[in-house]
């Protein structure tokens, strides 16, 4: 059979997909499909006990709400980040650099201890807080804390580059045409860099719902009020239960799956907006 | 809409930008800045915007003093070399931002801003591209995107920063004839900053020279073409030879060579003379006026010949003469033929010439 291989201009596709198919599965989609005929194992009935436990379903509510909330908080303050490391110069701004990427580098359960100690009521901060009643550790507070921590990097770090790549004539052309600061930044500079906040907010979010190391430490646990799902997933592997584990955390991946489609389904819809072809 | 400029300077850091600047635009011209790179012209139109800020010195737009206003009240259409254009919006949006950004009271209704839009996208001829984004355009068409856009607010005066630097010599040359069209149709006072002195001379009302942030010269295309007032204003506009001698008796005398300069030339001990190109005659080497040269190459595509010839000193001498007086003499290379100028512009010699 004389097939006509065909060439095309950019040459690799099979190899290179091939590995991407191969290194998808082992590393991704074999992982998780364990966790579903896990959970069928289950049967219907008692999958629909463990997921509906009113304790678990606080431990969704607790974790994607304040996920949300905390890569929202993150895609905020990371803007503000961005733009003071890439308009402005001042002294100590290499190290400022440097110093919002130790989240990502530090061992989660140190920030966890570390983020304990200086908000809970004795302590450096949390003090300050005490006087007004504001507990900020061992309640979803700390939780919403931790997240935040964790997240600060990824919408600083996708928001940089784009902020540096806008030249300073599209805001001089806007100024010249009669726009406001306000109007230029709502209407020129906002959407040239709602695709990469949109992803800083997915990675931020992503990385929250699944953290665990530092959140226990600052969380408190207390059952139906501060208890995030990977620790009823822990402590349902704790207690041998690893049905009812993957139960959990299926619908977790199910719930986390969908955000992140819609996520980007959102960012399709900036980036074609923004003009296709670069 | 006339501009005022007085006295501006401006530096940054040590170095001197612009130096006392004066001039004065009257209502409805298209002048030229022109200059060399960092003799600051971009500075002076930034300046003329509200982009940047002058030291001293003030800028009248129509008599009045803008200088404490700040770009947005200005009232001023800006081009930029990059276009500068909104990458996320289409070409229509592009064009209507002006109008959109109006506060309330002033804001045309939204079918006004779509008429006066489609009107500025038919006087720079693409209509047919609203819908389009600017990354789906060719650089001439993102470029008359970027007039329209600053036309759509009805600015005072029309500032364009080497318009035509980014696009490439056949467009470059299209969209000059074009902006000088343009011009004639609407007659906003308009000011082009180029480095390019046929760029310049071609479109420009007016050509202001600039030179080490001064004013070199003010005049029409021809007078500064014609009549430079400086050897830098000759040397800059286009190609020139250069004579180093002695002014005696109305002649410029080079080594042991004397040639007319006219009676109303004063003496000077040290000279140059400066001769363009074109405006030499070749003559038989027998000929008892003129300098001697060797004939080194001919060049002859195109209705005109250049010529390199070499003096007997060894320096270089640029001729261009047309093909057929050329073809007529007879002249090829390695003859010897003597250079008769018929016109010289003398300048006193420059303790540092640059």
């Amino acid at each position: 059979m004389a097939s006509i291989r065909r060439f095309s201009a950019l040459p690799g596709f099979r190899l290179a997909m091939g590995y991407t198919l191969v290194y998808l599965a082992l590393v991704v989609l074999i992982p998780l499909a364990s966790v579903a005929t896990n959970t069928v194992s289950l049967g219907w009935e008692s999958f629909w006990r463990v997921v509906a436990d009113p304790r678990v379903v606080a431990s969704y509510q607790l974790s994607f709400g304040a996920s949300l909330l905390a890569a929202a908080i993150n895609t905020v303050f990371g803007l503000i980040f961005a733009w003071v490391l890439v308009r402005y110069t001042f002294p100590g701004k290499r190290l400022i650099d440097a110093l919002i990427d130790l989240p990502f580098a530090l061992p989660t359960a140190v920030a966890g201890i570390a983020l304990a100690t200086i908000y809970s009521k004795n302590g450096l901060v949390g003090s300050l807080f005490q006087p007004y009643g504001i507990d900020l550790a061992y309640n979803p507070n700390g939780v919403l804390l931790a997240l935040v921590f964790i997240g600060l990097p990824f919408v600083v770090r996708t928001v940089q580059p784009v902020l540096a790549d806008l030249e300073k004539e599209v805001e001089e052309a806007a100024a010249g045409l009669g726009a406001s600061r306000w109007q230029t930044f709502v209407r020129i500079i906002l959407p040239h860099l709602t695709p990469a906040l949109l992803t800083g907010f997915a990675l931020a979010f992503a990385r929250a719902v699944g953290e665990y190391g530092s959140v226990i430490f600052i969380a408190g646990n207390v059952p139906m009020v501060s208890e995030i799902t990977p620790l009823m997933i822990i402590t349902k592997l704790e207690q041998y239960d690893y049905a009812g584990a993957t139960a959990v955390a299926s619908v977790m991946l199910i719930i986390s799956f969908v955000l992140l489609l819609i996520i980007n389904a959102l960012q399709g819809w900036a980036q074609t907006r923004h003009g296709k072809g670069g | 809409m006339g501009i005022a400029i007085r006295n501006i300077s401006k530096h940054f850091g040590a170095f001197r930008a612009l130096d006392d600047v004066s001039i004065d635009i009257p209502s409805g011209e298209l002048v030229a800045l022109l200059g060399p790179s960092g003799c600051g012209k971009t500075t002076l139109l930034r300046i003329i915007a509200g982009l940047e800020h002058a030291d001293a010195g003030s800028i009248l737009l129509d008599g009045e003093d803008a200088s404490s206003q700040h770009v947005r009240e200005r009232n001023v259409g800006f081009v930029f070399q990059h276009y500068a254009l909104f990458r996320h919006m289409t070409v229509f949006e592009n064009v209507a931002f002006g109008l959109r950004v109006k506060p309330r009271k002033e804001r045309p209704s939204s079918a006004e801003i779509r008429k006066r839009v489609y009107r500025l996208l038919e006087l720079v001829q693409l209509d047919w591209l609203a819908d389009r984004y600017p990354s789906q355009l060719s650089g001439g068409q993102r470029q008359r995107i970027a007039l329209a856009r600053a036309l759509a607010v009805e600015p005072r005066v029309l500032l364009l920063d080497e318009p035509f630097g980014a696009l490439d010599a056949k467009v470059r040359k299209e969209l000059r004839r074009w902006l000088r069209r343009l011009h004639d149709e609407i007659h906003v006072t308009s000011v082009f900053v180029t480095h390019d002195q046929e760029e310049a001379l071609e479109v420009a009302d007016r050509v202001v020279l600039l030179n080490k942030g001064q004013v070199e010269q003010i005049g029409s295309p021809d007078e500064i073409y014609d009549h430079p007032n400086s050897p830098f204003v000759a040397g800059f506009l286009g190609s020139v030879n250069l004579f180093h001698g002695r002014v005696e008796d109305g002649h410029l005398h080079v080594g042991e060579h004397a040639l007319p300069v006219g009676e109303g030339q004063g003496a000077l001990d040290e000279a140059v003379g400066y001769v363009r190109p074109h405006e030499f005659d070749l003559l038989p080497a027998t000929a008892d006026s003129g300098i001697p040269a060797k004939i080194e190459r001919v060049i002859s595509v195109g209705p005109v010949a250049q010529i390199e010839l070499t003096r007997e000193d060894g320096e270089l001498i640029e001729v261009e003469v047309y093909r057929d007086a050329l073809d007529e003499l007879g002249l090829r290379e390695g003859d010897r033929v003597s250079l008769r100028p018929r016109a010289i512009r003398v300048f006193r010699k420059e303790p540092l010439a640059a």
